[in-house]
């Protein structure tokens, strides 16, 4: 059955494929336009470049209401990246807004990769590298860049 | 010979001195264009035109007692305009407009 969610990711979708961010793509599952797959590119000129982040993005029928859930599938090394994939992003929260749809989502996460808030940590030790030693911090962000081919 | 090409080259002139029109109009299509008179004519909310009934109101196919479809615009005082259906079940969760995040209030409603 269509419902008001359903009909708005179908115009998500519409839009993610006629006007393309860079950087990143994204399409709903086979069976279920409520549970969504995408990639994001790491951004150019940060140590995340060239990696492929897989992530699930999963809509509730409240949606644009509500945010979805976000997750990363790919292992993370990112300041504001939990250890279960999970994402510490205002606006997938508190800041979140009906007007948001799928392309912006995942643009804001894609500048997050760029922008790491390290005062908001939901990975402590990304965080503390981040600010106090930023040559091992990349060196653990290019590892999982690495294992973001295989995964 | 010399002639024969003289005059050649009088005709040739002549041809062109004659005040030939260089084109005709055979026909005229006047374009007009218009658009709503809103600021933004999407409702941002559920990405329908606001002149349009909304998602939900589509999915249900709500209509008033004329047999129309029953789903009017309302603008803030932030000139923001969205479906009166969409923005009511915002407001329910947060008084601001999806848009500029000023605190929300109704400027008026309508079509």
């Amino acid at each position: 059955m269509s419902t008001p969610a359903r009909r708005r990711l179908m115009r998500d979708f519409k839009r993610l494929q006629e006007d393309p961010p860079t950087g990143v793509s994204g399409a709903p599952t086979d069976n279920n336009i409520m549970i969504w797959n995408a990639v994001i590119f790491g951004p150019h000129d940060t140590p995340f470049e060239d990696g492929t982040f897989k992530l699930t993005i999963e809509f509730t029928e409240e949606y644009p209401n509500k945010p979805p859930t976000v997750r990363f599938v790919s292992h993370m090394f990112h300041p504001n990246v939990y250890a279960d994939g999970g994402i510490c992003l205002d606006i997938l929260q508190n800041r979140w807004s009906p007007t948001y749809d799928v392309s912006a989502i995942l643009t804001s996460i894609q500048s997050l990769l760029s922008d790491p808030n390290p005062n908001s940590p939901a990975n402590s030790m990304a965080a503390q590298l981040y600010k106090e030693n930023r040559r091992e911090y990349e060196k653990r962000v290019k590892a999982c860049v690495e294992q973001s081919f295989i995964d | 010979m010399a002639d024969k090409g003289d005059n050649n080259v009088e005709r040739m002139d002549n041809e062109n001195i004659k005040p030939d029109k260089m084109f005709t109009l055979k026909k005229w299509n006047a374009v007009a264009m218009w658009s709503w008179d809103v600021e933004c004519d999407t409702c941002a909310i559920c990405r329908v035109q606001v002149m349009d009934a909304c998602l939900r109101c589509q999915a249900e196919s709500k209509r008033d007692f004329y047999g129309k479809q029953d789903c009017v615009v309302v603008w803030g005082e932030c000139n923001h305009s969205f479906h009166y259906c969409c923005m009511s079940l915002w407001v329910k969760q947060n008084n601001r407009c999806p848009l500029c995040q000023q605190e929300w209030s109704i400027q008026r409603m309508g079509k």
